[in-house]
């Protein structure tokens, strides 16, 4: 009985400790509220994410901050998992009682916390998530800081048309993702529309570990596809890509920014070679604009470790948009926050410019197709596709 | 005053409803100062635990008091959690979402309490047809049986896209669980599992769990036990199922698979089995430890002490706290037994003596 009296006391003291102690930072400081997932299937991609986004805020706190307020990220893991995710975007909003919040680089992922941010009227501003549905599935609450699925697909179907001369495509989905189920979907239709043939399509399940279903029926296509699209998420692609390999495929292999992770090269090693995907940018110390090369040196210099893949320059521009729009709007009142974000126009980023169309809630970006050559990512090209399919 | 035997009969039924009233009186009091008074994080718990109360004393009815060891029932949630949100999905949303539904649910939008009892009556079904073959089998068959059962719904959800969106985000479900219907829910759940374990009903599925083939000799039918409790447990399931959903507003099959099964199971073994108030202590240990943790794993600052944010911590913690449990006290905080408030008021309020027949005159008498 003492025991568990002892138990039930210790329970209550931490629970009033830990009430008490996570809160921190200065009274004034404005509090933008970041949702990564630091563990789980999108970590990969996540946790880049997010450290790109803390330079960012060390960066601009280092400045003075904004308004004179230093900016606090409050931060919740969301564990790739929609439920966790729910309940720390309402412990944001309700309890921390955040101006705006960012996060993640998946569409589903998006989905389970902003219609809370929506509902509570603040802003939600995604930093890789590229469904370009998301903004309608979200009325004027839900903002992309990168491109859209159409425009990456749109981007890979025209290089490999004009720089691949692909005239034959093997299309394999996986089935359980948003993202790469309308990114196939809006792949296939450019490339269709470019006078292509999709030979055969597949599908797969998200998390499946086996693929030698589909690289069977691959084999046995008579003749060879030119290239192989397949649009998977970081979580599957290094496994995908090495058995595919292993099987005796040896043409190339094409995907979008889900392809974007150092577990490409880890899991498929040599088996990366000849690999294309789109994406965000390029994080080459040697080939990037002045933006991306003092992106590297901080980072490095930060984190001691050069930054993973373009993710990590999404999250830094993130947050580096949100604090411009707090500072245009003069106040961190939600409401001026949504306004100000609305007008933003040629906001030069470490990934690229973010403009926001009157009535759109997607910037204009142009697109990095990367090849990997030498277990490194290499630079292929830089695409403005010259015609969109439709969200 | 003499008192006849109806008299005393009346008063001794009241004297024994009292303890629970003032206990309900007392949790009325704590819900309303939760909802009204507490912010908002403080009333999340509380709904949380109330939900998680739902769902591991209906476990304990088929765990604990038949024997029969579950470890599938998270599917039963997963069932009505689905049915129901799919009832309250606004007919808008169900447009966008969920475009391949066949008509007549296509236009559907039920309110909240008849999208409940929709869930609990579809998870219901699904465990009779289910139940007919798997309460044939006993001991580790029927817990290994039941996890097959876990991972046919997590297949069948995963791959329904055309009702469950498949593996993406089931989002936009209205939020309409309040501290109030969790409670009044999980208070349901316990009475139900208290009067059901003191029932001849109860004594029949106990003695079926302890010893099978001396209860069959009895004429105890060990199926029909079985099945009714495994029944009962999944209705409530499906109904804290559909509780949590309309909670959370946003899930996937990955959801309910084998981390939400062995975060339940981890209740009901550390209040104990077969004991419905350990596992209401239980659900409230957990919950109250796991929130903690969650919020620890982001990193704290207690006066000069910095601890770095530690992601997944929780997560180990928790595992570390279930092997504990299991290898030092492994019939559960309770190990069994009740916390009766009868017993309970009776230790507080003794009864004076009083001996059957004429009244005492011991004291008058010379």
């Amino acid at each position: 009985m003492k025991t568990r009296l002892a138990l039930i006391l210790l329970v209550v003291a931490a629970l009033a400790l830990v009430g008490c102690g996570g809160k921190g930072a200065g009274g004034n400081a404005i509090k933008i509220g970041m949702i990564y997932n630091m563990t789980g299937s999108q970590a990969s991609l996540d946790s880049p994410s997010a450290n790109g986004a803390r330079l960012a805020a060390k960066e601009l706190n280092a400045a003075g901050g904004v308004l004179g307020r230093t900016i606090e990220l409050v931060t919740f893991d969301g564990k790739s998992e929609a439920a966790t995710i729910a309940n720390s975007a309402t412990q944001l909003t309700k309890s921390d009682k955040v101006v705006a919040m960012l996060g993640f680089s998946d569409s589903d992922m998006v989905m389970a916390a902003a219609p809370t941010a929506a509902k509570a009227g603040i802003v939600f501003v995604t930093s890789g998530a590229t469904s370009p549905k998301l903004p309608d599935q979200v009325p004027d609450y839900l903002y992309l800081a990168c491109f859209g699925d159409n425009v990456q697909a749109a981007a890979g179907a025209e290089y490999a048309v004009e720089a691949l001369k692909t005239k034959t495509v093997y299309l394999l989905i996986d089935k359980g993702m948003e993202y790469t189920l309308l990114l196939g979907k809006y792949f296939k239709e450019r490339f269709v529309e470019m006078g292509g043939t999709v030979v055969l399509e597949d599908t797969y399940q998200g998390g499946d570990k086996d693929f030698s279903a589909q690289i069977t029926k691959v084999k046995g296509l008579k003749p060879v596809p030119d290239l192989l699209y397949i649009a998977a998420g970081p979580d599957d692609i290094g496994t995908i890509v090495k058995q595919f390999r292993d099987a005796g495929v040896k043409k190339p292999i094409m995907g979008g920014d889900g392809y974007d992770t150092p577990l490409l090269v880890q899991i498929a090693g040599a088996g990366a070679e000849n690999v294309y995907f789109t994406t965000h940018s390029l994080m080459d110390a040697s080939l990037g604009t002045d933006a991306v090369k003092k992106f590297i040196a901080d980072y490095q210099a930060e984190f001691k470790a050069p930054p993973e893949n373009a993710f990590a320059g999404l999250g830094y521009d993130t947050v580096k948009l949100i604090a411009d729009a707090i500072k245009r709007a003069g106040s961190a009142d939600p409401k001026a926050i949504r306004q100000a974000l609305n007008a933003t126009k040629d906001l030069p980023g470490v990934t690229g410019a973010i403009t926001f169309q009157p009535g759109s809630r997607i910037p204009q970006k142009g697109v990095t197709v990367i090849l990997v050559k030498g277990g490194a990512f290499t630079l292929a090209q830089e695409v403005v596709p010259q015609k969109v399919p439709a969200p | 005053m003499q008192m006849t035997p109806l008299d005393r009969g009346f008063t001794r039924a009241v004297l024994r409803i009292i303890p629970t009233a003032v206990l309900l009186a007392a949790l009325g009091l704590l819900l309303a100062a939760s909802d009204f008074l507490a912010g908002d994080y403080i009333r999340r718990i509380v709904i949380g635990i109330g939900i998680n109360i739902v769902l591991v004393v209906s476990l304990n009815l088929s765990n604990g008091f038949t024997g029969v060891f579950s470890l599938g029932h998270v599917g039963f949630m997963a069932i009505g959690a689905y049915a129901a949100s799919i009832c309250t999905l606004p007919v808008a949303l169900k447009a966008v979402n969920l475009p391949a539904l066949p008509g007549w649910l296509s236009g559907l939008a039920l309110p909240f309490l008849p999208a409940t009892l929709v869930g609990g009556a579809v998870a219901m079904l699904v465990a009779f047809i289910v139940g007919l073959s798997l309460m044939r089998l006993k001991g580790a068959y029927v817990s290994v049986a039941t996890l097959g059962f876990l991972v046919i719904v997590q297949v069948v959800l995963v791959n329904w896209d055309q009702l469950t969106r498949g593996a993406r985000t089931f989002a936009g479900v209205p939020p309409h669980t309040t501290v109030w219907n969790a409670w009044i829910w999980a208070v349901l759940t316990v009475y139900l599992a208290w009067r059901m374990g003191r029932s001849p009903f109860g004594r029949d599925m106990r003695a079926a769990r302890d010893n099978e083939i001396a209860a069959r000799s009895l004429g105890i039918s060990v199926m029909r036990s079985r099945l009714l409790a495994f029944c009962a447990s999944a209705f409530l399931t499906g109904v804290a199922g559909s509780l949590w959903a309309h909670f959370i507003t946003s899930f996937s099959p990955k959801s309910f698979f084998f981390t939400q099964a062995f975060a339940i199971i981890t209740m009901l073994v550390i209040g104990g089995l077969g004991s419905v108030s350990g596992s209401v202590i239980g659900v409230a240990l957990i919950t109250i430890v796991s929130e903690i943790l969650r919020n620890a794993e982001r990193g704290l600052t207690i006066g000069a002490l910095v601890i770095p944010p530690i992601y997944g911590a929780s997560q180990i913690l928790m595992a570390v706290l279930f092997v504990l449990i299991i290898v030092f006290r492994p019939q559960g905080l309770l190990g069994g037994k009740e916390i009766d408030p009868g017993l309970i008021a009776r230790r507080i309020f003794p009864p004076t003596r009083r001996r059957d027949g004429p009244p005492d005159h011991g004291k008058d008498a010379a």
